[in-house]
């Protein structure tokens, strides 16, 4: 025998230690190891994926709706049904024909291009392409009623802003927005979470109260997990069960909470209709706590033609000049509050010294070296004291006042009324307004502080710039006695618990008679002065000042008409400042407005018996 | 009639069942692995395997009935002739799939040629059965060792122009083992053994060296010595540096370790393994080369060992048979047969861990493929043979 049996044991064992060799590495693998790659093949084949938070409904003071979601309904393509195998660019084609294939089955024009198609399939080819859109009923049962021979294509149903009151407070409302997966990276606004895998693209508010509550609005996204195939597509039905979800543990989203806003739909829809058609803006408060009950801007536009998102065109026609619909007037736009301002002039003359009844004579004109201010009234108010000034709104008086007191005065009787900062309203895009002096002056002209300025000043013209929301407050302080209030729109806001009266420091540096000699000031303008039509036919007494702004020269010369009131006289319960650009007087403009508006809070006087 | 059925009480039976469960399991996780295909035609591919299994357990029972010595004498030569012959023709009229020019109509030549070169070696070196137990044995020298070398070198070299490095490969240690088993100028033998095994270790070597030089003219200057084609150096290179390149040519081995290695000890169930159905495991290689790992992850450790249980109860028999075997033709028939089959085993399983470097070779009785299995079961036929007539007279 030529082979030895010794060979045969010695091969024997050379397969033992093979088999040996192969053993101790499947063990180390499968199950030393095990773990780790069991880590790894979840981390390939999972994705996590958003799941977005339905958006709380916004609500007015009595709980009516003014923003809410509705069902919208699209049409989706489930990419993995329609993949080919290959090149990428042969399932780009595929979706590309598929897409076709339907817009002319069903009639509806494409919306999606081929470049979206290829950015889709290369990064979240596992979630379905929207297509279509918020499709209108007819289209949508067209497709459903054959979507069978469509392959790939579904239906899904997602919610879609909608505001059921069209323009009403818009400004207010503001809109919402896809969130911009660079710009807004998501997070800030929708929580803290870390970023998912896929995530569905959410809603943002852009505008309003919709912006500013977002977080409190929009909830908090959950999350999925799915499995993605090789290719990163979601695994085809036909794959089998139990693929399409993968065993880990989802989060509920937690949708967003409903927000009540202070304002008063009624008030609110009386105050649009007065504007309509004009340019201008108008507020109203409850002097007691600052809640707003109606804040508005003309031109306004309807929040439901920025949704689901905004178009170029509707983009331009919210921001174009001059109309500038999207621009929220009442906060966002500073304007020389003229004569309205007179009572805040008149407050820091008489904390200064003045006394009520100084008389100043009226002579149609105030003469400042070579500078001459005309009063409205061509042949002059005569001797007058401040109440009387008040009541007829003599431009000399508050001139010669202006002068006598001191800017430094005027400026800090318009700060302490919050003049020239913002208000703290919970709004995004409030406007300071501006309250000059020297050294603003000085560094925004390069020019020194003339006397001219203060007389300007003190008649609300010049260089005085201030909000309507600022002038409503300015009302509402004095109509309240001097506590100071900060406006807000939310029933929660600042901690409020939602009750009308919250307790305030009267924090205004006014002694209570000085305010009262201007309350009474203001009372004679509505009873018998440039104010009447504003309380024209009300049941109750309330106390307000005119003002005609009169801004540019020559050709741009115009008019800003204003009026601010607050009522009822003695416990007031609403103030209101109202402007309306190139308008003809603060009392011929804008108080037949005021009236209608304060009509609707309180009603009209019983017609008398004859 | 009584004579032919008594023959089969003499096979060996562990060898046969364990044969068959391997088949079964073969079946079984080629339609596994088939699950996840989209076309039909793979999806059924197990069906083809069984009947390959049925007919291949025909020519295992007629060829474990025929006297391997009667075919040794009279067949070994002719096949051969054969073999080489259709290696020629598949060159020439053969068809390409998978980049190698490796079918002729429905079967592969190479595959038959292992075989064929087993049976030749055995019929030459064997000492002739005529001469008896005692008889004058002939010596075989460097002159031996050179028939030897052209026996498995000329199917080698024309499996290689294929090319089908893998297989070209295999026929070389069962060839070695074969000739060192009959004594074939051993020292000559074991020289050229250590010079390969240095050969392969300096080309290891150098390709780890390229790999970790910094500078790209460096790389550049060792490959100019390197004699190896891109794909081999890539190949040696996932082999050294599994986990640099794992999204392009480190994909296959890195998924399949991640398929393996997440089987666990139970495994996730028969059809059930996630790395195969969502295709993380290439769908191309996991019915073939690398349906270990489909198995791995569908049956975990223990499904591992058991299969690795299986092939020991097949090839400690046929060593068994070799050892009870008393000339030395039949002893060299099971030998070889017994090392073909755990070359493949070995190979395939190592390199699907990552133990060497990817070859393209068939998991026997899993792996799909027609004519692999057929040959694998024939070749374990004749092993039958031996075990049947070795100790009877003619």
């Amino acid at each position: 025998m030529r082979v030895s049996p010794w060979f045969v044991i010695g091969l024997g064992c050379l397969y033992l230690f093979g088999f040996l060799v192969l053993g101790v590495s499947l063990y180390r693998l499968q199950t030393v190891k095990a773990g780790e790659f069991a880590e790894v093949e979840t981390s390939q084949t999972t994705r996590r994926v958003s799941v977005p938070a339905l958006r709380g409904r916004i609500l007015d003071r009595s709980g009516r709706v003014l923003a809410d979601c509705r069902p919208s309904r699209c049409i989706q393509c489930n990419l993995e049904e329609l993949q080919q195998r290959g090149n990428w660019s042969n399932t780009v084609n595929a979706v590309d024909e598929a897409i076709d294939r339907v817009s002319v089955a069903i009639g509806i024009p494409r919306t999606i291009s081929r470049d979206q198609i290829r950015r889709h399939l290369s990064q979240a080819s596992a979630i379905p392409l929207m297509v279509w859109r918020d499709l209108d009923e007819r289209t949508f049962a067209r497709f459903a009623e054959r979507a069978d021979e469509f392959q790939g294509f579904d239906v899904s149903v997602r919610a879609e802003r909608r505001y059921p009151y069209g323009t009403l407070a818009a400004h207010v409302l503001g809109y919402t927005g896809r969130v911009r997966p660079n710009a807004d990276t998501g997070f800030p606004e929708t929580g803290v979470r870390s970023p998912c895998f896929f995530e569905e693209m959410e809603i943002c508010g852009r505008k309003g109260v919709e912006a500013f509550y977002n977080r409190y609005l929009a909830g908090f996204p959950g999350e999925r997990f799915m499995r993605v195939d090789a290719r990163g597509f979601r695994p085809r039905k036909s794959a089998g069960k139990g693929l399409a979800d993968a065993p880990a543990d989802d989060m509920a989203p937690v949708n967003g909470m409903d927000l009540e806003l202070t304002l008063d739909i009624d008030i609110q829809a009386e105050l649009e209709r007065q504007l309509d058609g004009t340019t201008g803006a108008g507020v109203v408060l409850d002097p007691r706590d600052g809640a707003v009950l109606a804040m508005a801007s003309a031109p306004t536009f309807n929040p439901n033609d920025c949704i689901p998102r905004l178009s170029s065109e509707t983009y331009a026609s919210l921001t174009n000049a001059p109309a500038k619909r999207g621009q929220n007037r009442a906060i966002s736009e500073a304007y020389a509050p003229g004569s309205t301002f007179k009572p805040v002039t008149a407050l820091a003359a008489l904390e200064t010294g003045w006394l009520p009844d100084d008389e100043y004579n009226c002579s149609g004109a105030y003469q400042l070296g070579e500078w001459k201010l005309r009063c409205w009234d061509y042949y002059g108010h005569g001797p007058i004291n401040l109440r009387q000034a008040i009541e007829q709104s003599c431009n000399t008086f508050f001139c010669n006042l202006g002068s006598a007191i001191g800017t430094n005065a005027i400026i800090e009787a318009a700060r302490a009324f919050g003049l020239g900062s913002k208000t703290g309203i919970d709004l995004y895009g409030e406007t300071a307004g501006v309250v000059p002096d020297e050294t603003w002056k000085l560094a925004c002209y390069g020019e020194p502080w003339y006397p001219g300025d203060t007389c300007q000043m003190s008649i609300g013209q010049g260089m005085l710039l201030t909000t309507p929301l600022q002038m409503a407050l300015v009302a509402a302080v004095i109509g309240n006695g001097g506590m100071r209030i900060k406006p807000y729109l939310h029933k929660m806001a600042n901690g409020g618990n939602g009750q009308t009266s919250r307790p305030q420091n009267p924090s205004i540096p006014f002694a209570p008679e000085n305010l009262a000699v201007v309350r009474e000031g203001m009372r004679d303008v509505v009873m018998r002065g440039t104010g009447r039509k504003i309380a024209a036919g009300l049941p109750v007494t309330c106390g307000g000042k005119t003002g005609t702004a009169e801004i540019g020269r020559g050709e741009m010369r115009r008019k800003n008409t204003w009026v601010i009131a607050f009522a009822p006289y003695e416990h007031p319960t609403a103030a209101i400042a109202m402007i309306v650009e190139r308008g003809e007087s603060g009392g011929k403009t804008v108080a037949p407005r005021v009236n209608a508006v304060l009509s609707a809070i309180f009603g009209r006087k019983e017609p008398q018996t004859p | 009639m009584t004579a032919f059925f008594a023959k089969y009480k003499r096979i060996d039976w562990i060898m046969l069942v364990c044969m068959l469960m391997l088949a079964v399991t073969g079946v079984r996780f080629i339609q596994s692995a088939g699950g996840a295909r989209a076309s039909v035609a793979l999806q059924e591919l197990w069906t083809v395997h069984a009947w390959t299994a049925a007919a291949g357990l025909l020519a295992y029972l007629a060829l474990a009935s025929i006297d391997y010595r009667k075919l040794l004498k009279w067949c070994a030569i002719p096949f051969f002739g054969v073999s080489i012959a259709m290696l020629v023709a598949v060159l020439l009229f053969g068809s390409v799939r998978y980049g190698g020019r490796r079918w002729l109509w429905f079967f592969q030549p190479s595959e038959i040629s292992k075989l064929a070169v087993i049976m030749l070696l055995a019929y030459v070196f064997g000492s002739r059965p005529e001469n008896g137990e005692d008889g004058p044995q002939r010596r075989f020298g460097w002159r031996g060792a050179l028939i030897g070398m052209a026996i498995f070198g000329v199917p080698a070299v024309l499996i290689l122009a294929e090319p089908d490095l893998g297989t070209a490969l295999v026929l070389v240690p069962t060839s070695f083992v074969m000739l060192l088993a009959a004594r074939v100028w051993t020292t000559g033998l074991v020289s050229t053994l250590m010079a390969g095994l240095l050969a392969a270790g300096l080309l290891l070597g150098s390709v780890y060296v390229a790999e970790r030089a910094t500078v790209p003219e460096e790389k550049a200057r060792i490959y100019r010595y390197v004699p190896l084609k891109d794909h081999q150096i890539k190949r040696l290179r996932v082999f050294l540096f599994p986990d640099t390149d794992i999204h392009g040519d480190g994909y296959n081995l890195r998924q399949a370790r991640i398929s393996i290695g997440s089987g666990s000890w139970w495994g996730k169930g028969f059809g059930e393994g996630l790395q195969k159905r969502l295709g993380y495991l290439p769908p191309a290689v996991s019915m073939n080369d690398f349906i270990f790992a489909v198995l791995a992850e569908e049956s975990g450790f223990v499904g591992c060992v058991r299969l690795l249980l299986l092939f020991l109860g097949i090839l400690i028999p046929g060593l068994r048979i070799a050892w009870t075997c008393e000339d030395d033709r039949g002893r060299l028939l099971a030998i070889g047969v017994c090392t073909l089959v755990f070359a493949h085993v070995y190979v395939n399983v190592a390199m699907s861990i990552g133990l060497m470097p990817i070859t393209g070779l068939p998991l026997p009785f899993i792996s799909a493929g027609r004519t692999f299995l057929i040959v694998v079961m024939a070749a374990l036929g004749l092993v039958q043979s031996v075990a049947v007539h070795s100790n009877q007279t003619t």
